[in-house]
C-alpha cells in the first residue's frame, strides 16, 4: 500500500463514495477507508435465507423522467455509474392510513394528487388547490433563484420565497386546511426529514412534495447496495484505492492543518486533504481529538441535537404482495392525526401507537425478491436514548416486544401477513449505532432545524485540509448526501488547484 | 456576499436568536467522544479476551472448554448463537465458529463443546493443546440460529448430529431453567453410543421435565442398546411427535445429515419455511459438491495475486480464506460458511467455485465480490480487499 495520497476519504457512505469517485475521476490519488466490510453505510443490504433485505432506500428522489431529467441523473452520469444501474419508477407517492378514518392513495403527479385529495375532502376543494398552488409557485421561485443561479435574489423578485422559506410547515398547513386528516395526508412526508411540521421549515416540506411529484419516486434494481457497489467500481476503475475492514483511528493535525491519517491497524498515510464522511462527533472528538479540534467546530456542534433513529422490521414473505392486500410500495400507517403526538412517541420504546412506514419494493419491482415472494421494511422513527437505557440482558426481549406490537398493527391492515413471514430481522436504534458508528444511531444526522441549516453555518472548513460531507453536514436522504459528496470533492479540487498555482 | 439575502427572509432574526441560545445552552459534545463504543461494547464488543477456566471431558472424542472473562463481563446472547474462536497455530492465525452450549440465563461463563474432527486443524489444537488457564481470543456471540418468538412455533423439533447438539443444549437448558413455555422434541444422531455428548444430562432433563423429549438415534450401536437405530428418518420423527404440523424444525449437524434429513422432512410434508438450519462450515471435500468441474482435482495448485500485497499459492480443494490464512494473511471472518459476508473480497480476475447456498448479495455477484470462505480457486486468481 502506498503511504502518500492526495486525499484520504474516511467512510464509504453515500457522500464518501461520491466524493471519492469524483476525486479519482479528476486524477487525484485517493484512498478510501471503510471500517465495515462493505461499502454504503446506510445504502446497503443483508441476506437472510433466500431474501436480500434493503436497509434504507425507500423512495429515491431526483432521478426525474426522460422528458424532465432530475439532478441525480447528471450526478450519476458524471460518476460513470448511470449505465450500470437500472431504476424503477414508482407510480404513486404513498398510501396513507388511519384505521377507520382514512385510507388514501396519492399518485405521483400533480393533477392526481390534487384530484385524490379533493375527492376525499370535497369540502376543502379550494383549500387543496390553493395549497398546491403555493407549493408550486414557491418552488418555481426556488428554481429561478438558486438552480438558475440568479445573481440578484431579492424579496421583490421572489416574494413567496422570502415570506415562506423559514416559516414552519405546520402553520402553513393550518392556514390552508381544517380537517386534521387532510393535514396528515399532505404532511406525512415529514417522516423523511425526522421533524414534525411544527419544527420543519415549509421550504423543506414543499421541496419534498415538489420533488417527489415532479421528479417521481424511484427504486434501484438490486437495491441501494448496487448503487454503492457501482460507485466503488467506478472509483477503483479510476485508480482509487479502497480498504474495507479498516477504519481511521486518527487524523494527524500539525500547525492547524491536516497532515495525515492513521488507520485502525496502525498504518500511517500522509495527506494534505481528508474528506470525512463520519459524524462530526467522530471526526472532531475521536479522530482529531479535543486538543487539535478548533473551538469553532465544537461551538457549532453545541447548538445541534441528534436526529431520530429507527426501529425497523425486515420481513420476507413467502407470497406476492397482493396475497396479503399490499397494493402500494409505500404505506404510511398512523394511529392518530396529531403530528406532534407522533413525534413525542419517537422518544419512547413502545410501538403500540407510533406512526410507521411500510415499504414493499416488490410492488413496483416484482423481481426484487425471489419469485412468489416479497419483502417489507416496516419502519418507526425512534430516538436512541430510550434504547440506551435498556439493560443489555433485556435487549433481545424488548426487540421482540416492540416488533410484536407493530406486527399486530400490520396484521390489522393486511390480514394474513403474519402467517406469510418466512424470514424476519429487527434493527433498533442500537443496530444503527453499531453499524454506522454514529452517536444517536441517526441516519439523518442532526435534527433538521432551520437554525442548523447551511444558511446559518459557516461554509469554511474549520481546519485546513479537512472537508466533511454527508447527512450530518447538510440534509439527510440519498439525493442530498450523494450530492454533498460531489460538492465537497469539488471544493477539494478547487483548493488543490489554487495551491498548485501558488509559487 | 451570497448569504446577504438570507437576512431579508421573514423570521431570520428570531432564528439567529434561537441559534445563539442553543449554542450557549446546548449539549457539550466534547464528552461524547468514545461513548458509542462503550454502549455498543456491552452488546457487541469487537473482541472478547477470554480465559479457559475449566476443561471438561464429555466423551472420548469431545471436551467442553469453559470460558470466562478476566474482566468479569460477558455480553448477553440468545441461545443458539456462536462465538468465533481465534486460533494461532504455528505461524497461522485462523478462526472457527463454535456454538455456545451453556444457557444464556447465566453469564459467568460461555461453554463451547468441541469434538475431534477427522483431518481437523483447529479442533485437535483446542482439544490437545488448550489447558485451563490459557487465554483465548474470540468474537462476540453471533449468528441467527435462535428461537424467534415472532414467527416460530412454541413446539420445536430439534434434529442434531454429533457436535451439532451444542446450540440445542443452550436452548434446552434455558427452557427448563427459566421455565419457558415451549415444548422441545430432540432427535440426536451419532455414529456410536459412546459418541453421544450430554447423554446423561439430556436423559435427566427429559425425565424431569415433560416439555422435553429426548430421542437418541445411533447408527452402529453397541450390543445391548435398545433405542432408535440408523439415521433420523421421517418415520422415527413421526413416531415420536405424532402431529407434525404446528411445529418449527431446527437442524444442526454435518452436511451429510442435512442431505439425509431434509428429504425426510419433505416426505412428512413439512413446509420449507418451518425448517431452520444452522450453517456448519464447508463440506469435508468440496470437489464432491454438485457442479464441481470434474477435471480439476483437489490438489490442483494455483497462484493468487493480492493487489498491492504480492502473491500466494492456493489449492483448488481449499477455500480461498484458508489459503490466505495459510500464507499469513488475516481476513476478518466469522461464520466461515458463506453466510455472514465478513470475509468478502473482490475477485478481479480468474474463476472460483462457489457452492450452492452461499448468501451473496445480488450486486456483489454483479460486481465480482465473493465470500472467500466459500470460494475455491479453479484457476489463477487476482483478488483485492
Amino acid at each position: 500500500m502506498a503511504t502518500e495520497y492526495d486525499v484520504v476519504v474516511i467512510g464509504a457512505g453515500n457522500a464518501g463514495l461520491t466524493a471519492a469517485a469524483t476525486l479519482a475521476r479528476k486524477g487525484a490519488r485517493v484512498i478510501m477507508l471503510e471500517r465495515h466490510n462493505i461499502p454504503g453505510g446506510c445504502a446497503t443490504s443483508f441476506c437472510r435465507g433466500r431474501f436480500e433485505f434493503e436497509v434504507s432506500l425507500h423512495q429515491l428522489s431526483g432521478m426525474g423522467t426522460p422528458e424532465f431529467p432530475g439532478p441525480l441523473q447528471g450526478l450519476l452520469q458524471g460518476l460513470g455509474v448511470r449505465d450500470k444501474l437500472e431504476f424503477v419508477r414508482m407510480e404513486d407517492l404513498y398510501r396513507v392510513m388511519v384505521p377507520g378514518r382514512l385510507d388514501l392513495v396519492l399518485p405521483a403527479d400533480k393533477g392526481g394528487v390534487i384530484g385524490a385529495l379533493q375527492g376525499r375532502f370535497p369540502a376543502e376543494r379550494e383549500n387543496i388547490g390553493r395549497f398546491f398552488d403555493l407549493v408550486y409557485r414557491f418552488f418555481s421561485e426556488v428554481i429561478s433563484a438558486f438552480y438558475m443561479k440568479d445573481p440578484e435574489v431579492t424579496p421583490e423578485k421572489y416574494p413567496l420565497y422570502f415570506k415562506y422559506a423559514f416559516r414552519d410547515a405546520q402553520s402553513v398547513l393550518d392556514a390552508h386546511f381544517t380537517d386534521p386528516l387532510l393535514k396528515l395526508a399532505v404532511g406525512i412526508y415529514w417522516c423523511y426529514m425526522g421533524l414534525p411540521p411544527r419544527l420543519l421549515a415549509f421550504g423543506d416540506l414543499a421541496a419534498i412534495l415538489f420533488a417527489y411529484i415532479e421528479l417521481k419516486p424511484c427504486h434501484i434494481k438490486g437495491g441501494s447496495q448496487t448503487l454503492s457497489n457501482a460507485i466503488v467500481d467506478s472509483f477503483i476503475g479510476n485508480g482509487g484505492h479502497v480498504r474495507f475492514n479498516c477504519g481511521a483511528e486518527k487524523i494527524i493535525v500539525r500547525d492547524g492543518a491536516v497532515r495525515g491519517v492513521v488507520t485502525e491497524h496502525g498504518d500511517q498515510i500522509t495527506t494534505r486533504y481528508v474528506l470525512s464522511n463520519a459524524s462530526p462527533i467522530t471526526t472532531f472528538l475521536e479522530l482529531i481529538g479535543r486538543d487539535d479540534c478548533p473551538a469553532v467546530a465544537l461551538d457549532e456542534l453545541k447548538g445541534a441535537s441528534y436526529s431520530t433513529s429507527f426501529f425497523t422490521i425486515f420481513a420476507g414473505l413467502r407470497c406476492e404482495p397482493e396475497a396479503v392486500g399490499i397494493a402500494e410500495a409505500t404505506n404510511f400507517i398512523c394511529a392518530q392525526t396529531d403530528f406532534d403526538r407522533d413525534f413525542a412517541l419517537t422518544r419512547t420504546l413502545d410501538c403500540d401507537e407510533s406512526a410507521f412506514i411500510m415499504s414493499c419494493y416488490d410492488v413496483s419491482d416484482p423481481g426484487f425478491s425471489p419469485p412468489g415472494a416479497c419483502q417489507c421494511a416496516i419502519v418507526a422513527m425512534k430516538y436512541a436514548e430510550p434504547w440506551l437505557q435498556v439493560p443489555p440482558e433485556r435487549y433481545a426481549a424488548e426487540k421482540y416486544r416492540c416488533a410484536e406490537a407493530i406486527l399486530r398493527r400490520v396484521e390489522a391492515h393486511f390480514p394474513g401477513f403474519r402467517e406469510q413471514i418466512e424470514e424476519i430481522e429487527i434493527a433498533t436504534p442500537l443496530t444503527h449505532l453499531r453499524y454506522l458508528a454514529q452517536p444517536g444511531g441517526s441516519p439523518y444526522g442532526f435534527e433538521q432545524h432551520v437554525k442548523d441549516s447551511s444558511f446559518f453555518r459557516s461554509p469554511k472548513p474549520p481546519l485546513k485540509g479537512l472537508y466533511c460531507a454527508g447527512a450530518w453536514y447538510g440534509q439527510p436522504g440519498y439525493q442530498p448526501t450523494l450530492a454533498s459528496g460531489v460538492a465537497a470533492a469539488r471544493a477539494i479540487l478547487r483548493e488543490m488547484k489554487a495551491q498548485e498555482v501558488k509559487p | 456576499m451570497k448569504q446577504d439575502f438570507v437576512r431579508k427572509i421573514e423570521g431570520y432574526d428570531e432564528i439567529v436568536r434561537e441559534r445563539a441560545i442553543c449554542r450557549k445552552y446546548g449539549l457539550d459534545y466534547s464528552t461524547e467522544g468514545g461513548k458509542i463504543r462503550s454502549f455498543i461494547n456491552r452488546l457487541h464488543p469487537p473482541r472478547l479476551m477470554l480465559r479457559v477456566s475449566d476443561v471438561i471431558d464429555e466423551t472420548p472424542s469431545s471436551k467442553t472448554l469453559r470460558l470466562v472473562s478476566p474482566e468479569g463481563y460477558l455480553p448477553p446472547f440468545q441461545a443458539g448463537k456462536y462465538i468465533s474462536i481465534i486460533a494461532d497455530i504455528g505461524p497461522i492465525r485462523t478462526s472457527r465458529p463454535y456454538s455456545i452450549s451453556s444457557p444464556p440465563n447465566q453469564r459467568g461463563y460461555y461453554d463451547i463443546t468441541i469434538r475431534n474432527r477427522e483431518n481437523g486443524f483447529v479442533a485437535p489444537h483446542l482439544l490437545n493443546r488448550i489447558k485451563a488457564g490459557n487465554r483465548i481470543e474470540a468474537s462476540a456471540p453471533s449468528g441467527g440460529f435462535c428461537f424467534n418468538p415472532l414467527i416460530h412455533d412454541r413446539a420445536s423439533v430439534f434434529i442434531a448430529g454429533g457436535s451439532g447438539i451444542t446450540p440445542f443444549m443452550s436452548m434446552i437448558r434455558e427452557v427448563v431453567e427459566c421455565g419457558i413455555d415451549r415444548t422441545i422434541c430432540l432427535f440426536y444422531g451419532n455414529r456410536s453410543d459412546a459418541d453421544v455428548i450430554f447423554h446423561d444430562e439430556l436423559l435427566r432433563i427429559s425425565q424431569r421435565f415433560r416439555q422435553v423429549t429426548y430421542v437418541p438415534v445411533i447408527e452402529t450401536p453397541s450390543p445391548g442398546y435398545t433405542g432408535a437405530r440408523g439415521y433420523i428418518t421421517g418415520d422415527i420423527i413421526k413416531g415420536v411427535v405424532g402431529q407434525t404440523g404446528g411445529r418449527t424444525y431446527y437442524l444442526c449437524g454435518p452436511p451429510a445429515m442435512y442431505d439425509f434429513c431434509l428429504p425426510e422432512l419433505e416426505g412428512l410434508s413439512i413446509p420449507r419455511h418451518k425448517i431452520r438450519r444452522e450453517v456448519y462450515g464447508p463440506p469435508p471435500d468440496i470437489t464432491r459438491s454438485p457442479g464441481w468441474p470434474s477435471h480439476i482435482g483437489r490438489d490442483a495448485a494455483f497462484t493468487v495475486g493480492i493487489r498491492g500485497r504480492g502473491e500466494i499459492g492456493a489449492r483448488a480443494g481449499e477455500s480461498l480464506l484458508n489459503s490466505l490464512e495459510r500464507s499469513g494473511i488475516v481476513v476478518p471472518a466469522l461464520c466461515r460458511s458463506g453466510e455472514c459476508s465478513m470475509c468478502r473480497v473482490k475477485l478481479i480476475s480468474g474463476r472460483v467455485f462457489q457452492p450452492a447456498g452461499v448468501l451473496l448479495r445480488k450486486s456483489d455477484r454483479q460486481f465480482g465480490y465473493i465470500h472467500s470462505c466459500a470460494a475455491y480457486p479453479l484457476e489463477d486468481l487476482e483478488i483485492m480487499f
